[in-house]
């Protein structure tokens, strides 16, 4: 059986995009949210990208026409029971994504593929709650999903050889790069990428070198494309502090990913990054 | 070698000498025999980073043959600066700084001043690293300033999770490469600097503060044990003909 039919759950940032992907590569999607509302705005958003890759020229007219005819809106889990394969990606919190796995267990056939997008549960614990764990695997997309190249595929301590096989088979149908990692905390990104932010932080927060300097030397001694202040700002601190907790928790405390304070007090004060105007940089909203 | 207004020296074990010498050459510097027992010099840079006992005993011998003038840039990659002039009779002529290998890649250099360095010598510095094309950013003293240290736990994390078997080296590498932009990935970018170089970082860290954080991943340390230092031996985190 190969992947024809995919369920997306949860029509957020990353929901549509990666339902828009999935359709974009010839795939029918089932997008799934809690009412019509809130996934016809998500299925608008998506056209509305669509769109813009036509006015561009980078998509033609009859293409786009097929891309979103093959998107079909939702309000019923049970209509999962027709995907070859589905995606979770509704709120990082543990109980809703439980009931939901148990829901898709239930409704699906043995063949469909369950996954999750979650970025900081364990894949094992998601899976716990399925019969067997077998089918369930990490699809962890990164954001923006139709720009990102990357997709980490997470192997749970019940995952099946047959599961990773197929889902790598999919990443690479979506035209992007699957890597298989084990079920640890941050998985392989978000885990490696930690001392980029944390140790420099820790060395604005000794005072050795600016925030300023500190990204101007990543740039230009490191050629980094960015900066980690500056890349903080882009990503959100919140979101970036949330990720540093979470992994830290996750390896129960180990010393090497221990937040940092300086990150705290931005948080605290509001000061998010671009999104609120200011964050390490000021912007002009 | 000559820039428009030094005479340079460069000294030292590591993959920072040669490379610094090779880039003077290309850009049109005059070169002078190192071997001379000459001793007129207005620059000595030293470059040992892995073992630093060596490092304090060639700085010693340097030094002797040295007038008082002459100002010593050595790399504060495993020790700081501070610690560096303290093995010095002179003091005041130490500047520290910071690269990794490639030379040639790096647009800019960091500087750090020991607590003992007169502010000429930085200036000094600042100026002969200019004049060779590299932009400088002084920054307060610390092992690995600021590039070197944040990159080596960077390579120490990714050194940890291969050898926890989250996934493998190339799946590491292009993952940091795709899923967050990084210009190369960090397993293969210690290869291309030289391990001893990331692991004398590391080492200098754990000893200078004695936090876990900076504790070398056991791997890293047995292949410096191994000399297996990267492209440079044949064989890092992979392998090279
Ligand atoms: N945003 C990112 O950068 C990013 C990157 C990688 C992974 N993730 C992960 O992707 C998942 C989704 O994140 P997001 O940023 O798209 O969130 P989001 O808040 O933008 O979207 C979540 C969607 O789920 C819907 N939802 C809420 N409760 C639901 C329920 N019970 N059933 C079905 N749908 C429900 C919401 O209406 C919303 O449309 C999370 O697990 C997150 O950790 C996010």
């Amino acid at each position: 059986m190969t992947i024809q039919t995919v369920g997306v759950v949860g029509s957020g940032t990353m929901g549509s995009g990666i339902a828009q992907t999935c359709v974009q590569h010839g795939f029918r999607v089932f997008l799934y949210d809690l009412n019509d509302a809130i996934v016809q705005k998500a299925f608008t958003q998506i056209k509305k990208r669509l769109n813009r890759l036509v006015e561009k020229g980078k998509m033609e007219e009859q293409t786009f026409q097929d891309s979103i005819s093959r998107i079909e809106t939702c309000t019923d889990l049970s209509l999962m029971k027709a995907c070859d394969l589905v995606i979770e990606a509704v709120p990082e919190k543990i109980n809703i994504k439980k009931e939901i796995f148990q829901a898709l267990d239930e409704h699906c056939p043995e063949q469909t593929i369950l996954t999750t997008n979650t970025s900081s549960f364990s894949v094992t614990e998601i899976a716990s709650v399925t019969k067997t764990g077998e089918r369930v695997a990490g699809l962890h997309f990164f954001n923006p999903v139709p720009l990102m190249p990357l997709v980490e595929i997470v192997r749970g301590v019940k995952t099946s050889e047959d599961t990773l096989k197929k889902l790598a088979q999919f990443v690479s149908s979506l035209h992007k790069d699957p890597v298989v990692c084990e079920d640890t905390p941050g998985f392989i990104v978000n885990r490696i990428a930690r001392p980029f932010y944390n140790e420099a932080l820790k060395i604005a927060g000794e005072r050795l070198a600016k925030p300023e300097q500190i990204d101007r030397i990543m740039k230009k001694a490191g050629r980094f494309k960015m900066g980690p202040f500056e890349l903080q700002d882009l990503i959100g601190i919140d979101v970036n502090f949330s990720t540093t907790e979470t992994v830290y928790n996750s390896f129960f405390g180990e010393e090497r990913f221990r937040p940092h304070y300086l990150q705290q007090r931005m948080v605290q004060s509001g000061k998010l990054g671009r999104k609120a105007g200011e964050g390490y940089y000021p912007y002009e909203n | 070698m000559k820039t428009k207004s030094f005479t340079v020296k460069v000294a030292g074990e590591g993959s920072l000498a040669d490379s610094i010498i090779a880039q003077l050459r290309e850009t049109g510097h005059q070169l002078e025999d190192q071997s001379a027992v000459h001793s007129n010099f207005d620059i000595v840079i030293e470059t040992t980073n892995l073992d630093i006992d060596q490092k304090k005993k060639l700085l010693v011998e340097i030094e002797k043959t040295l007038p008082k003038e002459t100002v010593i840039l050595s790399t504060c990659l495993g020790v700081t600066a501070t610690e560096t002039a303290s093995w010095l009779q002179h003091p005041e002529r130490l500047v520290g700084f910071a690269a990794f290998f490639p030379w040639e890649d790096c647009e800019l250099v960091e500087l750090a001043p020991a607590l003992q360095t007169e502010k000429e010598n930085v200036e000094k510095a600042k100026q002969f690293f200019e004049e060779v094309g590299k932009e400088v950013e002084v920054v307060e003293d610390g092992v690995g300033l600021v590039f070197p240290r944040i990159l080596s736990l960077i390579i120490n994390e990714a050194a940890f999770a291969l050898t926890e078997g989250v996934a493998s080296a190339e799946d590491i590498d292009k993952a940091m490469m795709k899923g967050t932009n990084y210009p190369m990935g960090p397993l293969r970018w210690a290869d291309h600097i030289g391990i001893d170089d990331v692991y004398a970082v590391l080492a200098g860290m754990f000893k200078e503060t004695g936090e876990d954080r900076y504790r070398p991943a056991p791997f890293i340390k047995k292949m410096v044990y191994a000399k297996w230092f990267g492209k440079k031996t044949g064989r890092g985190f992979y392998q090279y003909d």
